[in-house]
């Protein structure tokens, strides 16, 4: 259960007056929107090369974004100079994308009491820099010990805490402090013949940073050297279409770009989406249930407030096969008399939001993964994943395998290598033929890019079976 | 206080602070763009901002800070944190600022005043003439992604304890359309745009609006083809794609870590004799083009494969200090990271072919146009990618294809390109001409 948010007793990021001040530049000339958008973000990052620690750095970034809209014109401008002139005039080249001109009213904003779903009570800012630098000498020396060839080891730990205000003219008032941290390593395993294969294992969220008591940096390194180890020796991936099992947590990817991106209300009111228009119609296999769920406990993705200032939501997308709803921001809802979602997204300040997922996930079915790699004749056992990509248009996406073995006679066998698997978004989903009990989500690795703006996000899959798959791969 | 002041006052804070070594790198940008839908205004966009980087090396251990907070108390906050964190880092002798002669520029004056003077009219115009020439090509392209225009100025500076110093200035115009066309109920989208350093040197966005039209309808109908293995040709964009992929396995820092799949074969045949791949941080209208690079060091132009034969890996100071070798001008940087190893302008030199020649030579192939995912690996040396395009009958572009993947080995996709077009056009940082692999595993139905 969400815990309720405890009464503001910080002083907010720009003061109220100043940001209402700016909101009635914004509109001044005849905008019928406008929202001020403050960031302070500041981060810590180390790396960890060749065995020892290679930097540690920091900073700290401060700004504010306008945007004014005007039916579905919209004028953007920000700026990381803080005084009031500086603001104003960035108020006002927003305004611009209305030509009139209008006696703003006075905008009266109230603040949304906001849940909290996230597991952080110290802000990762304010932990000293030596603790996480630890966790990179602890992965290293695990990743190393496991196996005399895992030669080269590069790890990483970056960490932010994200303080944000939203205002707008509707008088919504949100403020939400984002702290979000990831540890993750990188192994090269040496084998015979110049043969090198890669591993790559991490995890974090917006949990505390007590979450790697749990979730040890040992076993990250472990992991890491497991998979480069474990593929030493693999053969080409036999290519072309056959019968793959996913393994559970982030092959959720699959879901994020299969259906994902396709559902963003943006692609929908362009109509440039080939889901738009299909609401209410078969897009998947009747045990394909979709859901976007941005109230995760700690999740990577999870937001108690979007950064429009509407709270973050759980929505399923596809219920049994049949295309539920799509992914609003504040625009494309009031566009096409829809609300939003809570899915208005933006890297920073720099950048104006737009529909965007948080975690993505396919809720489980009820077969075991053994039953489900035990039904499969001759086929694909996909364990470990790299990234994807979709073109909104025709539906094509590509999904990265990283550590993949072949399926013979219901038995996972040799390892083999350089697969990756391409489909088209729906028919893919019409293709799944069992879904595991093991619901799953990743460990927190994923950073969405859509247009230049990177947003962190969390995907989820239970052990899943897809027939007639193409599969990309040099081998026979 | 202007940039390169700035810089100077943060190294000598740095100094006062307890560093041995520092160096500081600022940039001032201003970007406005505009994108249209139906002729009208969709988006106005408009800002400017700052930040600057600080690098400290304290008894060989490195510190590195960055901020927006340009004022003497931000910068000296900088200083004192970036001392503080160096001591959590590992001693590493190889830590160090360039100096002396390495330092320097080389000014290829690809700044242009014009760009400074574009006014959102003329970008709201250049837009809708993309749009409506779009539009007019094909009936089938009634819907868009995304059409506008856009300029972009930066302003950079940088100043080391070590005697870097010096301040750089670039300008960009561009203009994009992504078009979707559609038939039968099925969707096409294609990109493209034109991006240059100077303002008289872009495209007519009529000319950019009519291509990405032209790239979108002539996919519409697209099947998927049975697997096979055959010729397979890569339009400029994709051979683009596919030398950029090649940049990341000469990077000297995964050559020193031993983690490159062409770490072992400097001074080896790599690639067919036709293959002459050049990093060139000092050519004419390069859209990289700079006077030097992210920590200093005098731009300059480096034969990384000539005629097949691997002749150099790409350094930055710290790497080539490891490596006993030179710093090849290529740290990468920006104001909010440290500087890394990265391309300038990379490019496959032409060849004398005409793309038309090119597809001529195949009996039954794959001409690729769009491609999904990442696809090389430099540390295995695997690639596999998602690909569209058109199937290539008799020399002749038959049908358009999509859902299929394209994949082989790096080392012998490079020994097994077997044509290069004459068709280079500097359009992006990584360009490269039409190129045709002799054979390549094609998955598909």
């Amino acid at each position: 259960m969400p815990r309720k948010s405890t009464t503001q007793t910080r002083s907010p990021l720009l003061p109220l007056p100043l940001v209402e001040r700016l909101l009635s530049a914004a509109m001044s000339r005849g905008a019928d929107f406008a929202e001020v958008y403050v960031e302070r973000n500041t981060s810590t990052a180390a790396m960890l090369d060749e065995g020892s620690i290679k930097s540690a750095q920091s900073g700290s970034v401060t700004g504010v974004g306008v945007r004014a809209i005007r039916g579905a014109q919209v004028g953007y401008a920000y700026s990381d100079d803080l005084d009031e002139p500086a603001l104003l005039r960035t108020a006002q080249t927003a305004a611009l994308i209305a030509d009139g001109n209008r006696e703003p009213g006075p905008v009266n904003m109230s603040r949304t009491p906001l849940p909290t779903y996230y597991q952080v009570r110290t802000p990762l800012a304010s932990i000293d820099v030596a603790r996480k630098i630890e966790l990179l000498q602890q992965a290293d020396a695990a990743a190393r010990s496991y196996d005399k060839r895992v030669k080269q080891v590069t790890g990483a730990y970056a960490d932010q805490t994200r303080e944000i205000l939203v205002a707008n003219t509707l008088g919504h008032l949100a403020e939400d402090r984002q702290d979000l941290c990831r540890l993750s390593v990188q192994c090269v395993a040496f084998g015979k013949k110049g043969e090198r294969r890669t591993g790559f294992y991490g995890g974090g969220g917006r949990v505390d940073f007590r979450f790697f008591e749990d979730f040890s940096p040992q076993q990250v390194g472990r992991e890491a050297a497991r998979q480069a180890v474990a593929t030493l020796g693999a053969v080409p991936a036999p290519s072309g279409p056959q019968t793959v099992v996913l393994a559970p947590g982030w092959s959720g990817i699959l879901l994020h770009e299969a259906v994902g991106h396709g559902l963003e209300a943006d692609f929908i009111r362009k109509g440039t989406s080939l889901f738009a228009g299909k609401l209410g119609e078969n897009v998947a296999s009747e045990l394909v249930t979709v859901i976007d769920d941005g109230t995760v406990s700690g999740g990577r993705g999870s937001i108690n407030v979007d950064d429009e200032g509407n709270p973050g939501e759980r929505k399923v997308l596809i219920e049994n096969g049949v295309l539920k709803g799509y992914l609003y921001d504040h625009l494309n809802a009031k566009l096409t008399g829809q609300r939003s979602t809570g899915s208005g997204r933006r890297q920073s300040f720099r950048y104006a939001p737009m529909p965007r997922m948080t975690n993505t996930y396919l809720a489980p079915g009820d077969q075991t993964p053994e039953e489900i790699v035990g039904g499969v004749a001759k086929g694909l056992y996909c364990r470990q994943f790299g990234g994807g990509q979709v073109d909104i248009s025709n539906g094509n996406f590509v999904f990265e395998i990283s550590e993949a073995y072949l399926i013979e006679k219901g038995e996972i066998t040799k390892p083999v290598k350089g697969a990756m698997l391409i489909g088209v978004g729906p028919e893919a989903l019409k293709n799944v033929s069992a879904v595991g009990s093991d619901a799953s989500h990743d460990p927190g690795l994923g950073t969405c890019g859509k247009d230049g703006q990177a947003v962190p996000v969390g995907v989820g899959l239970p052990t899943v079976r897809i027939d007639n798959v193409t599969v990309g791969g040099t081998g026979a | 206080m202007n940039l390169l002041d700035t810089c100077e006052l943060l190294v000598k804070l740095a100094r006062k602070a307890g560093a041995a070594e520092a160096e500081a790198y600022a940039e001032r940008t201003r970007d406005a763009s505009v994108r249209v839908r139906d002729g009208e205004v969709e988006e106005l966009h408009q800002a400017s901002s700052k930040g600057i980087g600080l690098r400290v090396i304290c008894a060989q251990r490195l510190g590195f800070t960055y901020g927006t907070d340009l004022s003497k108390d931000g910068l000296k906050k900088l200083a004192e944190n970036a001392v503080a964190l160096a001591k959590g880092a590992a001693k590493d002798k190889a830590n160090g600022l360039p100096r002396g002669a390495e330092l320097g520029a080389k000014d290829a004056g690809e700044y242009d005043p014009a760009i400074e003077e574009i006014s959102p009219e003329w970008k709201l115009t250049a837009a809708r003439e993309a749009e409506k020439a779009a539009r007019a090509e094909d009936p089938r392209v009634r819907k868009f992604d995304s059409t506008g225009a856009g300029d972009f100025l930066s302003q950079s500076a940088i100043a080391s304890s070590h005697g870097a110093r010096g301040e750089s200035r670039a300008s960009y115009v561009y203009v994009y359309c992504s078009p979707v066309a559609e038939a039968d109920g099925q969707l096409q989208t294609a990109s493209w745009s034109d991006t240059r350093r100077k303002l008289a040197n872009l495209q007519p966005p009529e000319e950019v609006g009519r291509t990405a039209a032209k790239r979108a309808a002539r996919m519409l109908g697209a099947r998927k083809p049975k697997s096979q293995r055959v010729p397979v040709v890569f339009d400029p964009q994709m051979a683009a794609g596919f030398i950029g992929g090649i940049s990341t396995a000469v990077n000297g820092l995964l050559v020193h870590k031993k983690s490159s799949f062409l770490g072992a074969l400097l001074g080896k045949q790599v690639a067919s004799r036709n293959v002459t791949l050049i990093d060139d941080a000092t050519l004419a209208h390069g859209i990289a083009t700079r006077p030097f690079d992210g920590e200093g060091v005098a731009s300059r132009r480096t034969a990384v494969v000539e005629n097949g034969i691997l002749r150099s890996f790409l350094y930055d100071a710290t790497t080539a200090r490891k490596a006993k070798a030179k710093s090849t001008s290529s740290a990468s940087r920006a104001w909010a990271s440290l500087p890394s190893i990265g391309t300038s302008n990379f490019y496959l030199q032409a060849g004398a072919q005409k793309p038309e020649e090119i597809i001529k030579g195949v009996q039954n192939g794959l001409y690729v146009t769009a491609m999904l995912g990442r696809g090389a690996d430099p540390v295995t040396g695997d690639y596999s990618r998602g690909a569209n395009g058109i199937w290539i009958e008799n020399g002749e572009l038959a049908y358009p294809v999509q859902e299929v993947t394209v994949s082989g080995n790096l080392l012998e996709m490079l020994k097994g390109i077997d044509a290069v077009g004459d068709d280079l056009d500097f359009r992006a940082s990584t360009a490269a001409p039409t190129i045709r692999f002799a054979e390549l595993v094609v998955s598909g139905a």
